[in-house]
């Protein structure tokens, strides 16, 4: 009752609205996500009262989550990491002619996502915070492990050592910098701009939208004739059917509860929701349904718009009943909350419930308000792509060339940025997918941290992998998925020799 | 030599020189003597894309499936357009810090235009002066982010 009473006070439904625009309008920019969205709007929220600041940062979060898929959708320009497996077949859909459809699919499950979620979070709360307590960096790199295992949902028939291959440079990527523990350099060949590593974004945009820009004049190819061939009705049509939603229902339910319970950890966050609700549902699909995996398939756009969203409700757990970060994004929000002064934490609950429910309840808010204001809007978004070719790909380089730039303001970001570019263009034409190569590199830093702590924990033994229940059960579950592929081609090769 | 072969020898000579690297990364007395130290995930990586690529390098291409010859998937492509783009990326950003993020945004839109065969100028000046103009005020005015002014606005003395 203490939530719902101080949410629907009129200035904080007034936050959760302007949270939730501010937050899409922000997140549609490359470059700038969740995190960059919630920072700027801290001082906005000095002046006010800390459950109103906290409802609006929640709105902000939300927002530019969604922001962010908008931009996978559109132009293959994921500009933050939980919204890269959008792109997988989000964009193929929009290049098919159903921008409309695409992002509705994307809206709804998102809506559905963190609602569900957000029930969850009511429900659970207590109950998975101690399960995130009893987690130990042995089970977190367990769980990065299986993270991994994502790869073969992007391996396509005899595509699997690509993937892995692929999966493997991106680790190694994620070498470059100094070394967290010991402090040393890593390949960065004496340069001070490589201290901290490839960002993210830098890579995200050299290997998806530069490189799609740079395919696309390569092979002359004009995506706008698709949608000269269809009317601006038809770009725009939102139209979902029965059958359509019957078909992504179940896909809905059971990504909303993988995204919270892997949000809820801290520091797995809502990528490692998305990517692992894309290939839990590609494996469970039908033989039929997985051939459209990466190609447009509805499945394959829900699930990891469901998982993202879930898990960046399922983030807030930690924070709110331990005081600890589950995500950036929430890393930002424990400053501002202590800049209320407030101290998250077990007590929070206790001391100060109206800030802890007033945040929970404009999540659901923040879930209606999304849908109610980005639906109206989609038409007009997925315009976009009838923009001709000749405008719409330098606007494409220009928007990842600033994305890129504005988080350092540096050059040497662009630089490197085209260099990898070329490479990626090229193994590209050569068929290696570049989805896997950024999940290794998300994964690659948290693995070796996590692995270097279970190792000194367990004095330099590797029995971690087995004396502990949880990592042990994780693992099962890793090679399960890693041998169901080779099983699967075994048995198919037994019934028909010349299947590969 | 087909395509993925084509690719995965060249990702077989770049872990060869990235496992080499990683000898030469420096350890500190203290982690010399640790199971796990700073050069360890590198070469755990370096084996790994190692054994891949020979794998695919070995292995015969996925049945079923007319794959192509490397040099089918990289010729019969508009090379001198892409390399033209690129090209025009690597100046913008050698040009940004010189003559601001405005300017520079401008002409690497315009030239960008202009590459990929868009002749109507006045299309080409509306979709580009507008839009950079719009951005950066959306950044600097209204998100208040700090967008410096070219070097060159300093040496002619326009700004201080």
């Amino acid at each position: 009752m203490v939530g719902i009473t101080t949410t629907l006070i009129p200035i904080n439904i007034a936050m959760v609205l302007l949270g939730c625009f501010v937050g899409s309008f922000i997140g549609m920019l490359p470059g700038l996500g969740p995190i960059t969205a919630v920072a700027l709007m801290i001082p906005v929220t000095y002046g006010f009262d800390p459950s109103t600041g906290m409802v609006l940062l929640a709105g902000v979060y939300y927002g530019a989550i969604f922001g962010g898929s908008t931009c996978s959708i559109l132009i293959n320009a994921p500009g933050e990491a939980a919204t890269v497996a959008t792109a997988f077949d989000g964009y193929p859909m929009a290049q098919q002619g159903k921008p409309g459809k695409a992002l509705a699919i994307a809206a709804y499950s998102s809506f559905s996502g963190g609602t569900i979620a957000v029930v969850l979070l009511m429900l659970g709360a207590p109950i998975m915070a101690n399960v995130a307590k009893s987690f130990q960096s042995s089970d977190y790199f367990a769980l990065m492990v299986m993270g991994l295992t994502a790869v073969s949902a992007f391996a396509g028939r005899g595509g699997f050592l690509k993937a892995l291959l692929m999966t493997v440079v991106g680790l190694m990527l994620a070498t470059v910098g100094t070394d967290q523990t010991s402090g040393v350099q890593r390949f960065t060949f004496g340069s001070m701009d490589l201290l901290d590593g490839l960002s993210f974004v830098m890579l995200a945009m050299a290997t998806f939208a530069i490189t799609e820009g740079l395919i696309m004049v390569l092979k002359r190819q004009d995506t706008t004739s698709v949608f000269k061939a269809k009317n601006i009705a038809g770009i725009s049509d939102l139209k979902v059917t029965k059958e359509e939603f019957k078909k992504i229902g179940p896909t809905i339910g059971r990504s909303s509860l993988l995204g919270f319970l892997i949000g809820a950890l801290p520091g797995a966050g809502a990528t490692l929701g998305s990517f692992l609700s894309y290939g839990m549902e590609r494996n469970l699909a039908k033989p039929a349904d997985r051939e459209q995996f990466g190609k447009g398939s509805i499945i394959g756009l829900a699930a990891p718009e469901t998982g993202n969203n879930a898990a960046s409700t399922g983030s807030f757990i930690p924070l709110l009943t331990l005081g600890i970060p589950g995500s950036g994004t929430t890393a930002v929000m424990l400053g501002a909350l202590i800049a209320y002064g407030i101290e998250p934490g077990p007590r929070m609950f206790v001391e100060r419930p109206e800030v802890f429910w007033a945040v929970i309840m404009s999540m659901y808010l923040g879930n209606i308000f999304l849908l109610i204001l980005n639906l109206p809007l989609i038409p007009y978004f997925a315009r976009l792509l009838a923009v001709p070719k000749n405008i719409l790909i330098p606007g494409i380089f220009f928007f990842s060339i600033i994305g890129v730039y504005l988080i350092t303001f540096n050059n040497f970001d662009i630089k490197a940025m085209i260099l990898i570019a070329t490479v990626a263009l090229v193994l590209r034409l050569l068929d290696f997918p570049m989805a896997p190569l950024l999940l290794g590199f998300i994964l690659g830093g948290l693995m070796e941290d996590n692995l270097r702590r279970s190792l000194m924990i367990y004095d330099g033994s590797f029995s971690f992998l087995w004396e502990r229940s949880i990592t042990l059960i994780i693992n099962l579950i890793t090679l399960s998925l890693l041998a169901t592929p080779v099983l699967q081609w075994f048995l198919a090769r037994r019934g028909n020799p010349k299947v590969a | 030599m087909t395509r993925e072969k084509a690719g995965a020898l060249f990702l077989l000579l770049l872990f060869m020189g990235y496992g080499a690297l990683a000898f030469q990364i420096p350890l500190i007395f203290l982690s010399q003597g640790e199971t796990f130290n700073a050069r360890s995930m590198p070469y755990g990586i370096a084996i790994a894309g190692m054994v891949f690529s020979l794998l695919i390098l070995i292995l015969p291409p996925a049945t079923g499936k007319k794959t192509q010859t490397a040099r089918q998937a990289l010729s019969g492509l508009d090379w001198r357009r892409a390399a033209y783009l690129i090209l025009s990326m690597v100046i913008y950003s050698l040009a940004i810090p010189w003559i601001g993020f405005l300017l520079s945004s401008i002409f690497f839109l315009i030239a960008g235009f202009y590459i990929l065969g868009e002749r109507n100028i006045k299309l080409i000046l509306l979709s580009s002066i507008p839009l950079v103009i719009v951005l950066w005020l959306l950044l600097s005015k209204i998100l208040g982010m700090y967008i410096a002014p070219g070097e060159i606005f300093y040496i002619i003395g326009l700004v201080k």
